[in-house]
């Protein structure tokens, strides 16, 4: 099947250049011919009798007959062996200022070459990119950017990093591992845009060549998961103690989603938790809701309430508390949470001013966690 | 008390001994299925009591598994004939399925845009799957442009399988090819989203007839072939009742366990409930005290 030729603005982006001030569109008939899908074998599953397998990928654990395909919809059973049909098949390809996934603590400044395969192993209400988080991958036209090719993409876009997201990297895992090794070799880093559903096992993996990992941490309660995210809670929290256990920097959005997970007593039950468990240096976005797919029927997070989870957040340890979908809001900014100093001064994705100092505050000289060079 | 009506066919010989379907077999088929259907005395008729000669009909069959395990061209195209001798224009009448793909590999010739029957899957240019998705009761899904679009009534011709995640595949799963999205309704059992997605708009505004191909049934390790649970039963089950006639083929399957002493789907936790949820949503009937049975062979 040929595929219609495909120009992809994912979350508003379209190709952004230099930084994120200029935007500009890529002309992706440059990448080469639309694709099929790949049939690349898939990491992490077992085989078991009569060509059927688990995918041991995601705490789903499909168990599937010969011809079936995961939840995600991208991983697909062949004859007893299971395929990843999306390797190197990029739906989804910008570059985007690095605050825009957000990453408030990594490289500021800095553009991400931003990419995505279709598929997702849930399915939010809100999701802002269903279009291709949804869909399989014959329903979203897609070009052909093997590990290598990506690579070399941002490094000629001049991109210090790689970002794997807009849709769920984990369901394009063997793209994104070997695109993330070769990134590497060439001095590129790589950050990982994830709702956190994954197995212990290859999360770990992942931890070994990658750089950041956002987590979102969508509501504290496995009631919100399971009627709003098709997921479940545990599996996240595990898989953010795994990532802060790595050493990997680990970033946490919660979106704010007006009636649904807006309690403020469950936020600074989930700020308490991530306080204990994680520490307190693990930056904290909480991010506004603008109605979208399913969720069309709700209004925007109020800024109040916004404030209100961040002063919550703020109370019960955590210190780097940020809002994001406010541009101008001062909860864009971080400071330094000694002296209060304002260090990195944001609006939207823009960087209006950085007077870290060697990764710390040049007033008192705090040092500030992060990936700052 | 009205019935349900089901009509179970059996035509033994209707497959040769390397299962490639007679035609003049299945033709005695469908005359006998479809008039006992409707107590019209011609299978022509009982499809123009269904179908009104103004209308585009689609029919939906089940390609996903292969040459081995699909609906053929030779159960489908016969199907489609008794359509044309109903007073249907051949090019009303569309076969289809998900993918252009699926269906050359289940034996089809593509044909979008002749005068003949058309024979496309939904990944033709021009189709594909509709704007926002429709949320109905448990689904969000955006739907196949032939079923929402491109035709006003729907029959569904389905192959009779067992399902490692449903339980069963008959008529109503059937539908799952209409939708972009049918990956995200496998957890418990499809249970309630094949009873949900049959009672959205596109699906159940436009079905209208039930044919389930149990000529080779898959009994055990569906949805793909194996042929050592695969049972020659050179059947096929005619319903106007969607949850009849997948109820009927349940039975069947289970029968068919039952003589290979394997356990009841139930007992290997994946029972076919979506056909109760869907009978209490009023699609149709799913006890036997409110279905009539009528079973004939040629």
């Amino acid at each position: 099947m040929r595929r219609r030729r495909f120009l992809h603005t994912a979350a508003g982006g379209g190709l952004v250049l230099g930084t994120g001030l200029v935007p500009a569109l890529i002309n992706l008939h440059a990448f080469g011919p639309d694709v099929e899908l790949s049939h690349v074998e898939a990491r992490y599953y077992k085989k078991l009798p009569d060509r059927e397998i688990e995918c041991q990928l995601c705490p789903r654990k499909c168990r599937l007959g010969d011809k079936e395909r995961g939840y995600c919809g991208v991983r697909e059973n062949d004859g007893g062996v299971y395929y990843t049909l999306v390797y190197g098949k990029v739906c989804a390809l910008n570059v985007d200022p690095i605050e825009k996934k957000p990453f408030f603590h990594v490289l500021p400044k800095t553009n991400a070459l931003s990419l995505a395969a279709a598929g997702c192993n849930v399915n939010c209400k809100f999701c802002q990119n269903w279009e291709i988080s949804q869909s399989r991958p014959e329903q979203v036209p897609a070009i052909d950017l093997p590990p290598v090719r990506a690579a070399e993409t941002a490094g000629r876009y001049g991109c210090p990093t790689i970002a794997y997201t807009y849709s769920e990297p984990t369901v394009y895992y063997e793209f994104m591992a070997d695109t993330a090794v070769e990134a590497r070799k060439r001095g590129i880093r790589n950050v990982v845009v994830s709702g956190g559903h994954i197995n212990p096992e290859p999360l770990e993996a992942l931890t070994r060549i990658v750089d950041a990992i956002k987590i979102d941490l969508k509501a504290f309660t496995p009631e919100f998961y399971k009627t709003y995210v098709r997921g479940e809670l545990q599996s996240v929290l595990d898989s953010l103690v795994l990532v802060r256990k790595s050493g990997v920097w680990l970033e946490v959005v919660y979106l704010v989603i007006p009636t649904l997970n807006d309690s403020i007593a469950d936020i600074r039950r989930m700020a308490r938790w991530m306080a204990g468990t994680l520490g307190t240096d693990v930056p904290l976005h909480f991010s506004r809701f603008s109605p979208m797919y399913l969720l069309k029927n709700l209004p925007p997070t109020p800024v109040p309430t916004l404030e209100a989870a961040r002063q919550a957040a703020r109370e019960e340890g955590l210190r780097f508390v940020y809002i994001g979908n406010v541009p101008g809001h001062e909860g864009e900014n971080t400071f330094c949470p000694k002296c209060g100093t304002v260090l990195i001064q944001r609006f939207g994705y823009q960087i209006q001013k950085n007077v870290l100092k060697g990764g710390a505050c040049p007033n008192c000289r705090t040092a500030i966690p992060g990936l700052w060079t | 008390m009205s019935f349900s009506r089901v009509v179970i066919v059996r035509a033994p010989g209707v497959l040769s001994a390397d299962g490639a379907v007679r035609g003049p077999a299945l033709a005695r088929l469908y005359e006998k299925g479809l008039r006992l259907l409707t107590g019209a005395s011609e299978a022509r008729d009982a499809l123009a009591s269904i179908f009104s000669p103004a209308e585009r009909i689609g029919i939906k069959i089940n390609a996903i598994a292969g040459r081995r395990l699909t609906t053929p061209p030779e159960v489908s195209l016969p199907l489609a004939g008794l359509l044309v001798r109903a007073g249907i224009k051949p090019r009303a009448i569309v076969i289809w399925d998900r993918t252009n793909r699926e269906l050359k590999e289940a034996g089809y010739r593509l044909n979008a845009a002749g005068e003949d029957f058309r024979i496309m899957g939904t990944d033709t240019a021009g189709l594909g799957y509709g704007g926002d998705p429709l949320e109905h009761r448990s689904i969000a899904s955006r739907f196949s442009a032939i079923q929402a679009g491109t035709v006003d009534a729907s029959i569904s011709l389905a192959v009779l399988k067992d399902h490692g995640l449903a339980g069963l595949t008959a008529g109503m799963k059937n539908y799952f090819g209409a939708i972009h999205n049918p990956n995200k309704y496998h957890d418990d059992h499809c249970d309630p989203a094949v009873a949900d997605l049959f009672d959205s708009a596109p699906i159940k505004d436009r079905h209208r007839l039930t044919v389930v191909d149990a000529l080779q049934v898959q009994y055990h390790k569906g949805p793909s072939f194996h042929a050592a649970w695969a049972d020659r039963s050179e059947t096929m089950i005619f319903s106007l009742d969607p949850v009849a006639a997948d109820f009927a083929g349940g039975q069947l399957v289970e029968k068919l366990r039952r003589a290979k002493g394997l356990p009841t789907l139930a007992e290997e936790e994946r029972p076919p409930s979506y056909i109760q949820t869907a009978a209490r949503l009023g699609l149709g009937r799913a006890a036997a005290a409110d279905i009539q049975i009528i079973e004939d062979s040629i």
